[in-house]
């Protein structure tokens, strides 16, 4: 239970709105988030990223069979 | 009318009406905002405090057992000379890394998991979520190992130790909602701050630390050694979870985009004791362990050997000290890396995802967090575990995964359409991709050596 008195920064309805629309308590993830279209340096990225992993699974399996 | 005169306005009938998750948060930011609203030191002073949290967490975390006893190893085999001004650059690259987390949470508001699923699709979400889980179940087993070998000094058993380790970070996670769960986090990681006193028992030349800086140089010349104890300072200073963890944590904890210099604050302190601990502990072990073996002899490696040289030198109670430390580091990152797990699998299936949630309601959240704790445990004790192994394999997904954690972090924080006026600065590209570069290389070099020690 809070204080009244010490939260009376909110006094009604109107600033209870306002501090939930501020804080987006209600809405908290609001900013959408759709698919990203690779482009540009991210696609070569990802590719150089798929490659460095092909990579390295190459290494790690070589690795273990060593180890085995 | 009801509330318009304010009356018969009730903030307490509000915040009732909510569920419970959003009920807590808004209590939680309520008090952030009465802290802001007052004026004079002590309330700017309890701000920061409030504000404080998830940077602190995750950098003093990142301070585990393994990284605890990777410091330890790193001043008994190469003393100073190099790795203390190492350390002091490695913190402005975790600050750098994890400040892009914090303006990540605060405009999405969503936990990085959520974000590469969402953005970059099922493939790279998945990818990055089987990485996580794997290579945090696996690192709980090393805090596990590190809480054990710190009761052992105690006289406490094994088996003792790790019901010990899980009934309290069961207990954290299950019985505390966010802000009591973050300030006993935060309790816990102060201790960590432990090995910074310890070092004055080594009675370190502070003239020699002070030179280190400038005369910088390799004791012995490059070798594999050098190679393979700076990689795996770098690892320990920078790790994939960490940047799940931290974005999580700062959304579980509602922060805002006004609350970006706050979160870089908490984060610039988290790395600067983050430094101060490894350096006290590379002074520590420096001074006193370091000239005991020849370098690359195996019981430099050993942290019993390590122990047992402290002791030998200025007596148990430092020894002591610095079990207790890796009971500390252990712990703290066994309660960071459980939580980063839950938050993770539960931003990945959509589930509820926050500390807020009484069990009951959030049991899909914790259970996930929970599994991945038993297992680490379980393998601790089953005996004849293939500890070496499991180490091993730790740092090759580390290696596999950091480049691929590091890509998603700049494409997010690049992206306009997310993140607006918060996406970096050139320079700030500029530096990252030099972090990024290095650290790519590094980690590939890291699980090659590993693996194949003969190609390096």
């Amino acid at each position: 239970m809070l204080d009244k008195k010490e939260y009376g920064f909110i006094k009604n309805d109107e600033d209870w709105k306002k501090f939930l629309k501020k804080e987006k308590i209600n809405d908290y993830s609001s900013i959408r988030v759709r698919r990203a279209k690779m482009k540009g340096w991210a696609k070569i990225a990802f590719i150089v990223l798929r490659i460095y992993i092909i990579i390295m699974l190459i290494i790690v399996i070589l690795g273990f069979l060593h180890i085995v | 009318m009801q509330g318009k005169s304010g009356d018969r306005f009730d903030i307490n009938e509000k915040l009732n009406g909510l569920p419970v998750e959003l009920r807590l948060r808004a209590i939680d930011r309520l008090k952030v905002e009465r802290l802001r609203r007052n004026k004079g030191l002590i309330y700017r002073l309890l701000l920061i405090i409030a504000l404080i949290g998830p940077g602190i967490l995750v950098m003093i975390a990142d301070n585990d057992a393994g990284g605890v006893i990777t410091y330890a190893q790193t001043g008994s085999i190469f003393g100073i000379g190099f790795f203390i001004p190492f350390v002091v650059l490695m913190v402005p690259v975790a600050y750098f890394v994890q400040e892009m987390t914090v303006r990540l949470a605060a405009v999405t508001r969503r936990g990085h998991a959520e974000m590469i699923w969402r953005r970059y699709g099922g493939f790279w979400g998945a990818f990055s979520l089987i990485d996580l889980v794997i290579a945090n179940t696996l690192t709980l087993i090393t805090e596990f190992i590190g809480i054990t070998l710190g009761m052992s000094i105690f006289g406490i058993g094994e088996g003792y130790a790790v019901l010990i380790g899980i009934l309290f970070v069961s207990t954290v996670m299950l019985t505390l909602r966010y802000h009591k769960w973050e300030r006993v986090s935060l309790i816990i990681a102060f201790f960590n701050m432990i090995f910074i006193p310890i070092v004055l028992f080594a009675h370190p030349d502070w003239g020699m630390v002070a030179k280190t800086f400038l005369n910088w140089n390799v004791p012995g010349g490059l070798s594999a050694i050098f190679i393979y104890v700076l990689i795996a300072n770098i690892g320990t200073t920078i790790a994939p979870w960490m940047l799940f963890f931290q974005q999580s944590s700062e959304v579980d904890k509602g922060i805002v985009p006004a609350d970006i210099p706050s979160g870089k604050r908490d984060t610039f302190i988290g790395a600067c004791i983050m430094g101060a601990v490894a350096i006290s502990i590379i002074i520590l072990t420096g001074t006193l362990v370091f000239g005991a073996q020849r370098v690359g002899s195996p019981s430099s490696y050993d942290i019993s050997f390590i122990l047992s040289t402290i002791a030998s030198k200025v007596g148990m109670l430092p020894v002591k000290l610095f079990a207790l430390g890796m009971i500390d580091a252990g712990t703290i990152a066994a309660i960071a890396l459980t939580a980063s797990t839950s938050w993770a699998v539960g931003e990945a299936f959509n589930w509820p995802k926050s500390i807020n949630l009484p069990f009951i309601e959030g049991r899909k959240f914790y259970i996930p967090g929970l599994i991945s704790m038993l297992i680490a445990a379980l393998i601790v004790l089953a005996p004849k575990a293939p500890l070496g192994f499991i180490n091993l394999t730790v740092q090759v997904i580390a290696s596999i995964f950091m480049p691929a954690a590091l890509l998603f972090l700049l494409l997010l924080v690049n992206d306009k359409q997310i993140m607006g006026k918060h996406v970096n600065k050139k320079w700030e590209n500029a530096v990252m991709v030099t972090i990024m570069g290095v650290l790519i290389v590094m980690s590939g070099l890291y699980g090659i050596s590993v693996l194949m020690p003969k190609l390096i």
